[in-house]
């Protein structure tokens, strides 16, 4: 009964999250719309552009019924640009797709992706969403006669992963105790590939500098009870640590 | 305020709910399969989808003798779309029961002592997860003194000793890292017990101790990845 599998999500999981995400198709048959779990399903009218979760789009376009529309970011050009910046630029990963506006009450639920539509036709095209990876991999497969040029957008994902994965391990030497690391821009497989790995090594550099953290700990209370810092001890501790 | 802020205003309360609760259970599965320790049960959301998804399953079993072929193509799709969402809530519960299975006795302490923090709203467990928690709880420990506890002597029989200052009840470790991003600013962030503070914003995403970032995860300015 219970699930026998590791924290963190394991790349099957991550590739049924990525089939939420939006992406446009041109229907090729008329279906009326239907009322899902997940809201309303749009008509589809051919040959008007619909944007349909992924993973309907890739049971359309298994029966011949659908094309879906490659996301902007898809094209090689595109791609292109990504990777010479991903090339280029030294530490962290190109900047992730901008933001949809907010919504002022600080009550109302915030989306974030798979659920952004970060790959329909309206995409911004010069950033990767959060499962890029996933995607590109995925309308290749299931769609490539959709691409104009789907040998060039394999390579370029293909280089764009090695990049990234070597700047993955590349960050490696930043780790420490307190966690505190910054990946913005990391995508979805790139978490679940590093989770183990990056944790492991936090987890167990905190295990190895626990009695002088939980030092501190106990220190930072008392300072806070007397409400004002004992400077003379911590002058004391310090001295005992180097 | 400016426009944007009206613009998004005005489509936060478009969205309709079942889009919403779509997005609240992904997270929350996400959540329940990252976090170290168990969250509290989102007891309306799952009541809205349990709902749903029985009212979808009637749906299904009236159709099913339709045997017109373009009512059968709409079948497909809401089964297919069914199957995904039953999917989500057994995942999501069983790990679930994964947690409860493997600290039983500090969650029913937390259970019945929660600390002020969580709302009543939100209890850590729900009536059928307390069910189980006690049941399985009283198999094992009949199960344990009949086949050996009750050999030893009375004082070395218990489940939940802390004699010698050490607490036999094991606790998940809230200071396990994870990957978090940040639904909205939080401002700073410091890590207890260390000199590391630093400014989480929107669409940032981090790696930093459960301990640091939970309350952020519970009332939802952030979320775990």
């Amino acid at each position: 009964m219970a699930l026998p599998l590791p924290p963190g999500l394991t790349p099957p999981e991550i590739a049924f999250l990525c089939e939420m995400e939006l992406v446009t198709v041109i229907p090729r048959q008329r279906l009326e719309g239907l009322e899902l779990l997940g809201g309303r399903l749009p008509p589809l009218n051919p040959p008007h552009r619909t944007p349909l979760p992924l993973w309907l789009a890739l049971l359309l376009k298994r029966q011949r019924r659908a094309n879906i529309l490659p996301p902007p970011w898809l094209a090689p050009h595109s791609l292109t640009a990504i990777l010479d910046h991903e090339t280029n630029k030294e530490e962290g990963f190109s900047p992730p797709p901008r933001l949809p506006p907010l919504a002022a009450s600080s009550t109302a639920l915030a989306f974030s992706p798979p659920f952004l539509a970060s790959s329909t036709a309206e995409a911004a095209p010069d950033a990767l969403p959060y499962h890029w990876l996933e995607i590109g991999e995925m309308l290749l497969e299931a769609a490539s006669d959709d691409f104009e040029e789907p040998d060039s957008v394999r390579k370029l994902l293909r280089g764009l992963r090695e990049v990234r994965m070597a700047k993955l391990r590349k960050g490696v030497e930043l780790l420490y105790a307190d966690g505190g690391i910054q990946l913005n821009g990391v995508g979805a497989m790139e978490v679940s590939e590093g989770r183990a790995f990056v944790t492991g090594v936090i987890d167990n550099l905190r295990k190895i500098g626990a009695s002088r953290e939980q030092q501190r700990k106990d220190r930072d209370r008392e300072d806070r009870e007397n409400g004002y810092p004992s400077t003379a001890d911590y002058d004391d501790d310090e001295m005992e640590m180097q | 305020m400016d426009i944007d802020d009206l613009l998004a205003e005005v489509t936060a309360d478009a969205v309709p709910q079942q889009q919403r609760d779509l997005q609240e259970l992904t997270r929350a599965w996400i959540a329940e399969r990252v976090a170290p320790e168990l969250l509290p049960y989102p007891a309306e959301l799952m009541e809205r989808v349990l709902e749903r998804i029985r009212r979808q399953i009637e749906l299904v079993e009236d159709q099913t003798g339709n045997l017109d072929p373009k009512a059968n193509f709409k079948l497909i799709i809401i089964q297919t779309e069914l199957e995904r969402f039953k999917f989500l809530v057994r995942s999501f519960l069983r790990a679930r029961i994964k947690k409860i299975d493997t600290h039983p006795l500090h969650l029913l302490a937390l259970h019945q002592n929660p600390p002020s923090s969580t709302s009543i709203l939100n209890p850590l467990l729900s009536p059928s997860e307390l069910q189980y928690l006690n049941t399985h709880q009283s198999l094992l420990s009949t199960h344990y003194s009949s086949s050996f506890l009750s050999q030893f002597p009375n004082s070395l029989q218990r489940l939940d000793d802390t004699a010698g200052g050490i607490s036999m009840v094991d606790k998940p470790d809230e200071e396990t890292a994870v990957f978090v991003r940040c639904l909205r600013d939080v401002g700073e962030v410091w890590v207890e017990g260390t000199d590391n503070r630093f400014q989480m914003k929107r669409g940032d995403v981090w790696v930093v101790r459960w301990s640091a970032v939970r309350g952020w995860v519970g009332e939802g300015s952030c979320e775990l990845i």
